[in-house]
């Protein structure tokens, strides 16, 4: 599409994504998932985010499953909306609920029915599994066209975490899928435990950064930064490092020489439209060939969200660079692909 | 599939898409003060006074020593000591025009501020090119003084001294209403003349251009009205608008790129592309109007050169929006001989806004030729009085997106008791200005999208 309106109304300052944007979400709305097992601390640590002013401005989606309203009444003094989606787990039947949660609110906003908001938060209930959650933020024919997740943060008990990793996969889940980790009730779990603990959520998620959370308190900040992109640039040569459970793996594929688009583009419709249940989380930086910054890209199973240029690189490191999230799928069978469609190229005309 | 088991358990009457929407009340933030509403709503009224700030990160807002009510001219000069100028028109008298250090945009300071001779003058418009600033003065009745445009040495931002003045005061003149001065040589201007009697009072003012060259004895060199606004035009007058704000040129621009064009906003009378090549003779190109069926009032003509697109803007002049809808348009200008309106960019919702003076489009940073200005063809800044300042991406333009807002809490004793954004200038820094039409005075802002 951008490339039609290009040739139509060319632009020094335009790119085949359109805008070259200061950060990844542009004018979409950021949206912050707070997600974590039952009993986990999701609704203690919400409501001091809530307080805080990086807090301030958010309207606050609740997802209940079971009995109705306990976190909502927790919360409602200190947000400033609360919509609580009941009757069942977000990620599967109030998925839909979700969209239109979403969309009233943003109405309700633009109306001046409700005061304006420029953050939404949802807190999952705890049996939530969040790819469907990922799934539906991932296109512009649900929400990605007007909300765009920055952070999944994902909280652990200290004392149950353990038991909960193990016996739940929901939990691991939840865990291997986060941008961010919190371990919650540190006062009430041994040093043993708590090591024990990180280094579980470690194996399962090396990518992200794990806060302490006690009573709730973490840098408000993790809840409106990733903190990703730098995470992978750190993880400089790690493949394959961790092997899950449930069949789940996370590597980071690199190249340092500038990408083609189109045979980026098509190595991945590639392994999308083969693997595509597979491809749990795609997320990461491209740099390609004509483009003066780098270009993000994420996709969610057989979703790839219109990838954005940005203004700037956020580092000096200019390589291309790719968290992957896969169930079966290795780094080295898409290496091998990325590198099968490369050593092809592309030829341009009819 | 195991959660849809457990869901499954739960009778489906209950079920509801979303079991319940909790509204509380805004926190009461001291500190929030670009956040929050600063004025009570009532559900009549909801969101009238709504303040929003998304995408722009305030860095400054000074109320300009009480006198906050400022017109449309915006324009920034490198001082001779280095120091970074922004020049402000006021909306109306007492002060003629104010000069503020934005070195530092987070402190801005107001290194001079003047007065006009009488209240039955306003100089709503300036522009300065190099440490030159011609100045617009309108008076509120014809035949009065002054009436015309001034040039002044900025040279000493706190001293700035009088080098010329053209006079345009007459029987049935009240001056100049918007002038555009950018490369040293000429003013372009919508005036009114001594020699140019109109077929209808409200068709006063025209395209002037004038050359300024020896600032003290600036001579016209051309000029163009809109046929049958002038007494003796061989075709008959244009048929009156419902709201009648006449037939009379509005902003000219002229840009480097095309030297050879002037692209004329002339309120009720749409929108014209002269051929200037010949600056005594100019020729209409082409033209093109909203109105009927909209109320006219075209305010601002932008050409994006690389991307054959042209941004009109309508101003909206009627209080609760009773002229809306008042929009900013985008036209497909690859054949400037056959403009055609391809999108406009989205207004806010009307029920939120419509209340309590003006709500809707007026202007819109116009990529002015100088160093100083930021030089863009994807976004569109523009101010909507109540409806604040506001970001459109147009890199697709068939499809304007809304990406920032700016809607700042009325400043204390605002006569409408909303805030009523006026005018937008962006430095080539990318700091964005804009300014309260009432008493807000000045606020600077980073983009942050």
């Amino acid at each position: 599409m951008n490339d039609i309106v290009l040739n139509l109304f060319p632009s020094q300052s335009g790119t085949r994504f359109g805008r070259r944007q200061k950060r990844e979400r542009a004018n979409r709305l950021p949206v912050t998932i707070v997600t974590g097992f039952l009993g986990a601390g999701k609704t203690t640590l919400v409501s001091k985010f809530l307080q805080t002013p990086e807090g301030r401005g958010t309207a606050l989606i609740v997802n209940e499953f079971g009995a109705v309203g306990i976190d909502d009444a927790l919360l409602r003094s200190s947000s400033d909306e609360v919509t609580l989606l009941g009757n069942g787990c977000i990620c599967c039947n109030t998925r839909s609920d979700l969209q239109l949660a979403l969309r009233k609110l943003v109405a309700d906003r633009d109306r001046g029915k409700i005061p304006h908001f420029s953050r939404v938060l949802i807190e999952t209930s705890g049996l939530a599994d969040i790819s469907p959650i990922l799934q539906t933020f991932s296109t512009d024919r649900a929400l990605g066209g007007e909300f765009a997740i920055e952070v999944v943060l994902t909280l652990v008990d200290a004392v149950n975490g353990l038991r909960n990793l193990e016996k739940a996969p929901e939990a691991r889940k939840q865990v291997i899928l986060a941008d961010r980790l919190a371990i919650s009730k540190i006062d009430l779990a041994d040093g043993a435990t708590q090591k024990k603990l990180a280094a579980k959520l470690k194996a399962l998620n090396p990518r992200a950064e794990i806060d302490m959370a006690l009573d709730g308190n973490i840098d408000p900040r993790h809840l409106t930064e990733s903190g990703q992109d730098a995470t992978a640039a750190r993880h400089s040569g790690f493949v394959a490092e961790a092997s899950h459970s449930d069949g789940i793996a996370s590597f980071v594929i690199r190249e340092e020489t500038p990408l083609e688009w189109p045979v980026f583009q098509r190595a991945l419709d590639t392994l999308v439209s083969l693997r595509g249940p597979d491809l749990l989380r795609i997320k990461g930086l491209l740099n390609l060939k004509g483009s003066k910054g780098p270009v993000v890209f994420q996709a969610v199973q057989h979703l790839i969200h219109p990838p954005v240029e940005l203004a700037d690189w956020p580092d000096k490191d200019r390589s291309s660079r790719l968290v992957f999230i896969t169930r079966g799928v290795t780094e080295q069978q898409v290496s091998a692909l990325l590198d099968a469609c490369k050593s092809l190229g592309f030829v341009t005309g009819d | 599939m195991k959660r849809g088991k457990k869901v499954a358990k739960k009778p489906a009457a209950k079920k509801k898409a979303v079991k319940k929407v909790v509204k509380t009340k805004a926190k009461k933030t001291a500190k929030s003060s670009v956040k929050k509403p600063a004025v009570k709503r009532s559900a009549s009224q909801a969101g009238a006074n709504g303040v929003v700030n998304w995408n722009f990160k305030p860095l400054s807002h000074h109320l300009l020593g009480g006198f906050g009510g400022m017109g449309e001219g915006m324009s920034v000069q490198i001082a001779p000591d280095g120091r970074r100028i922004l020049w402000l028109a006021h909306e109306s008298a007492p002060k003629n025009f104010t000069a503020v250090d934005v070195s530092d945009p987070r402190k801005p300071k107001v290194v001079c501020q003047t007065a006009l001779p009488h209240a039955d003058v306003r100089s709503n418009s300036l522009e300065t090119c190099g440490n030159i600033m011609a100045v617009a003065y309108q008076t509120k009745q014809k035949n009065m003084k002054p009436a015309g445009m001034e040039l002044f040495d900025i040279s000493k931002p706190e001293n700035p001294k009088s080098i010329g003045f053209f006079d345009c005061s007459g029987e049935h003149s009240r001056g100049v209403h918007q002038l555009w001065f950018c490369d040293g040589e000429y003013v372009h201007m919508a005036s009114s003349s001594p020699d140019f009697i109109p077929t209808h009072p409200q068709d006063d003012q025209f395209y002037r251009c004038i050359d300024v060259r020896n600032p003290s004895k600036p001579v016209e060199v051309g000029r163009w009205h809109m046929p049958g606004t002038k007494q003796g035009d061989n075709v008959p007058p244009p048929p009156r608008h419902p709201l009648d704000k006449g037939y009379r040129a509005h902003n000219c621009n002229v840009y480097p790129q095309r030297p050879d064009r002037c692209y004329l906003a002339y309120i009720d009378g749409g929108m014209h592309v002269l051929d200037i090549s010949d600056k005594s003779n100019p020729k209409r190109i082409s033209s093109w109007t909203n109105s009927p069926p909209y109320s006219g009032f075209m305010h601002t003509v932008v050409p994006l050169f690389d991307r054959g697109l042209m941004l009109v803007t309508d101003e909206s002049t009627e209080n609760n929006a009773k002229d809306w809808p008042k929009l900013v348009w985008i036209l497909d200008a690859r054949d400037e001989t056959n403009l055609v309106p391809i999108a406009t960019c989205p207004l806010p919702d009307h029920k939120a806004y419509a209340s309590r003076g003006r709500f809707g489009a007026h202007n819109i940073h116009e990529n002015v030729p100088l160093p100083t200005c930021w030089q863009n063809d994807q976004i569109v800044l523009g101010t909507f009085f109540n409806g604040g300042l506001r970001a459109y991406d147009i890199s697709n333009p068939y499809r304007p997106e809304a990406v920032a807002t700016f809607v700042p809490p009325p400043a204390p004793g605002a006569p409408t008791g909303t805030t009523q954004i006026n005018d937008v200038f962006v430095d080539e820094r990318e700091v964005v200005y804009c300014v309260d039409r009432h008493i807000g005075g000045l606020y600077c802002l980073e983009m942050d999208f």
